[in-house]
């Protein structure tokens, strides 16, 4: 979006809302007014249309939504990467058959930065929709910043990756592989625990270091997973890479694609979509394999959530059911990112076989585990921080 | 590095020559081009050196959430054991880099300065300016791929010769890889920093010598080495500096896997549990302590060096 479009588009909504705020005012139109309190970012659920009483907390009738959603014109999406899960078949899928959308300003935001958006939008109604990292969903709705949803499959998505009330829901996740280069490794390993007995010397690695790197740090609980059989505690992580790192197994060298490439790193714990992606581009030199170990693989979900002061509230309601459709949801898998109704979709054959035969098997994905307890979650950090030390002698 | 400080004296001698040639005008306005020239570098060291600095000092005695006045994270950096090592690592690693990069550089540049032909000594120099400057990510990667588990050197050594290194306990992820690398931008340092202090070596000086019966050796040892000292431990100084500061590197090649202060600040201020910015400052002093006595040393040599080379 260009500084020319936004200077006529903030003038645009400001004459909007002046004209509501009098027609309010002057008590002429109870439509005008509700739309007025909802563009305000009241917390009314409830909205009049021309089309009679909807309940904005949804599910929505796709018609409704599509007719409404036409008449605001656009969507504005914020930190929607087109190059990342495939997001550019979403947006054009969904520009081609519903609304413009602008995303381009804002499409490498952070999370963070999504929620700085959000935030400043109160004064100036700006960004419907937005992609962020697990724990920024919970964050968003405590600040306020996010208005509930619930879309047509709300159903298929487990409960633990979704708010009760709506106000976030994982749209799709990546989880912790083993990424292996079969040019060396003859004997590929399934599970942790073949990383430990096997005649790995040298060849593990991990995606950072786990004190900094998230990536990394959800390798390590996804030992403790693999260990304990437990998510409560991360030290059994922490004492398997000690006993890796004993047995002569685990290098220092990053599981980066330089590494992986060099052969450096053989065997990279890291998440899926990142070991998928490095073997499409490496086209065979080495041949990568991604497997997802057997007995501990723990995802990193990103929800969806909508802006509670939303310029084009419908827009961006029809952005969240696009998602969650079939369509969308097979979008992410394409681009390696698995979607949260996968397993509906697999059960119900839906998941093309030319797709399928680029992925690890469904069946290694049963046992992916979620630690949806932000308490937990920061309690494994600090005893990371403090614990990890050990594991490389300081 | 040679900043001339040029003594006293020489200052008051050309002091009044200048003032006689030039006149009370000319003066005044070559002093104010100069100053002007001066003022964008003077405000580039205001706004990011001096300030960082003062920023970093008061913020090493502010609680890093409620910001008041505490002497906690100075506490907290000597009770933990892993940042006295971090100190520990660091200073060694400069240390010992700086001491083979000044002794094998030493040599280098004796070399380059001895050598007849002009072409060589051309290459020498442009060559360690270059690779004075290769350091970081890109250093850390071209030391993978030779020295690393299925390094080029590592295979070849293992293929021709059967001799597996990482076998025989050589490891590139360890303090003494780290020395390895280091000492790839360290040595061709010192020798741009050594060659110019060389050539300040009389030629007379040498032919004095001889013709009062000294041996090479006796020359070296009570002529040029006393003449080269302060240079050469001014140089190391830099060299020491510039290991110290030194991050990328490390950190591309073993993640934090070798503990150094640098990579605890950035674990402090960049880590996964809440930001501690306290700590990071106070560490941050730590290297400031640190370097201020190089740079003391660095400078005390300085004057030596001024006194014998006439500068």
């Amino acid at each position: 979006m260009s500084n020319q479009e936004l200077f006529n588009d903030f003038f645009a909504s400001r004459s909007r809302r002046r004209f509501l705020e009098q027609a309010g005012a002057l008590g002429i139109s109870s439509v005008a007014l509700a739309s007025f309190l909802e563009a305000c970012g009241s917390s009314a659920t409830t909205t009049t249309t021309t089309g009679g009483s909807v309940n904005m907390a949804g599910p929505i009738d796709m018609q409704t939504l599509i007719t409404n959603a036409k008449k605001e014109g656009k969507l504005e999406a914020v930190g929607i990467p087109p190059e990342w899960a495939d997001y550019k078949d979403i947006l054009d899928g969904y520009a081609a058959k519903y609304v413009p959308i602008d995303y381009q300003a804002e499409a490498e935001f952070s999370s963070a930065q999504e929620l700085e958006v959000f935030t400043k939008s109160k004064s100036h109604a700006h960004g419907d929709i937005g992609d962020v990292g697990f724990k920024f969903g919970p964050q968003a709705m405590q600040q306020g910043l996010v208005t509930p949803y619930k879309h047509a499959h709300w159903a298929d998505v487990p409960d633990n990756l979704k708010d009760p009330n709506g106000n976030w829901c994982t749209e799709y996740y990546g989880t912790q592989a083993f990424v292996i280069n079969t040019d060396i490794v003859k004997t590929p390993p399934t599970s942790f625990k073949d990383l430990l007995s096997g005649n790995y010397k040298n060849q593990v690695g991990i995606d950072g270091d786990p004190r900094q790197a998230n990536d990394a740090f959800i390798a390590v609980y996804s030992a403790a997973l693999a260990q304990s059989g437990t998510i409560d505690d991360i030290q059994p992580g922490i004492d398997f890479f000690k006993q890796l790192k004993q047995k002569g197994n685990f290098t220092s060298a990053r599981a980066n694609i330089a590494n992986m490439t060099k052969g450096e790193v053989a065997i990279g714990i890291m998440w899926d979509y990142l070991g998928l992606g490095f073997r499409d581009s490496l086209k065979g030199k080495p041949n990568l394999k991604v497997v997802i170990p057997s007995d501990g693989s723990i995802a990193g979900p990103y929800v969806s959530i909508v802006n509670k002061t939303a310029p084009h509230p419908f827009a961006a309601r029809l952005w969240v059911e696009y998602l969650f459709s079939d369509e969308g949801q097979l979008f992410f898998l394409k681009g390696y990112a698995h979607p949260a109704r996968y397993q509906k979709l697999v059960d119900a054959g839906k998941v093309p076989a030319d797709l399928a035969a680029k992925l690890p098997a469904a069946e290694q994905y049963t046992n992916v585990k979620f630690v949806t307890d932000l308490a937990k979650l920061s309690k494994a950090s600090a005893t990371l921080t403090q614990n990890w030390p050990s594991v490389i002698g300081q | 590095m040679q900043i001339p400080a040029s003594t006293e004296t020489s200052a008051e001698s050309t002091l009044p020559k200048a003032i006689l040639r030039s006149g009370r005008g000319f003066r005044l306005g070559y002093t104010l081009t100069s100053w002007l020239g001066l003022l964008p570098f003077l405000l580039f060291c205001l706004l990011f050196e001096l300030l960082p600095a003062f920023v970093i000092i008061q913020g090493s005695f502010a609680d890093s959430n409620s910001g008041s006045f505490t002497v906690n994270n100075f506490q907290r950096l000597l009770a933990g054991i892993s940042y006295i090592h971090a100190f520990q690592n660091s200073i060694s690693l400069s240390l010992v880099t700086a001491l083979i990069g000044a002794v094998f550089g030493f040599f280098a540049a004796y070399g380059v300065y001895n050598s007849r032909a002009n072409w060589l000594r051309n290459l020498l120099v442009g060559f360690s300016s270059i690779a004075a400057n290769f350091a970081g990510v890109p250093l850390a990667f071209a030391f993978v791929s030779t020295l690393g588990v299925t390094g080029f050197v590592t295979v070849l050594l293992h293929n021709i010769f059967h001799i597996n290194l990482y076998d025989a306990g050589f490891s590139l992820y360890t303090f003494w890889g780290l020395v390895l690398a280091y000492v790839y931008f360290q040595l061709p340092l010192m020798v741009l920093l050594t060659v110019p202090a060389l050539s300040a070596l009389k030629p007379e000086w040498r032919e004095a010598a001889t013709n009062l019966g000294a041996s090479n050796a006796t020359y070296w040892r009570r002529i040029a080495l006393p003449v080269l000292m302060p240079s050469l431990i001014a140089a190391m100084m830099l060299l020491f500096a510039n290991a110290f500061g030194a991050f990328a590197t490390a950190y591309a090649l073993a993640q934090g896997n070798i503990n150094l202060v640098t990579i605890q600040i950035a674990f402090a201020v960049n880590g996964n549990v809440d930001f501690d910015t306290g700590l990071g400052n106070a560490l941050a002093v730590g290297m400031i302590v640190v370097l201020l006595l190089a740079v003391t040393l660095y400078t005390a040599m300085l004057r030596r060096v001024s006194v014998w080379q006439g500068r």
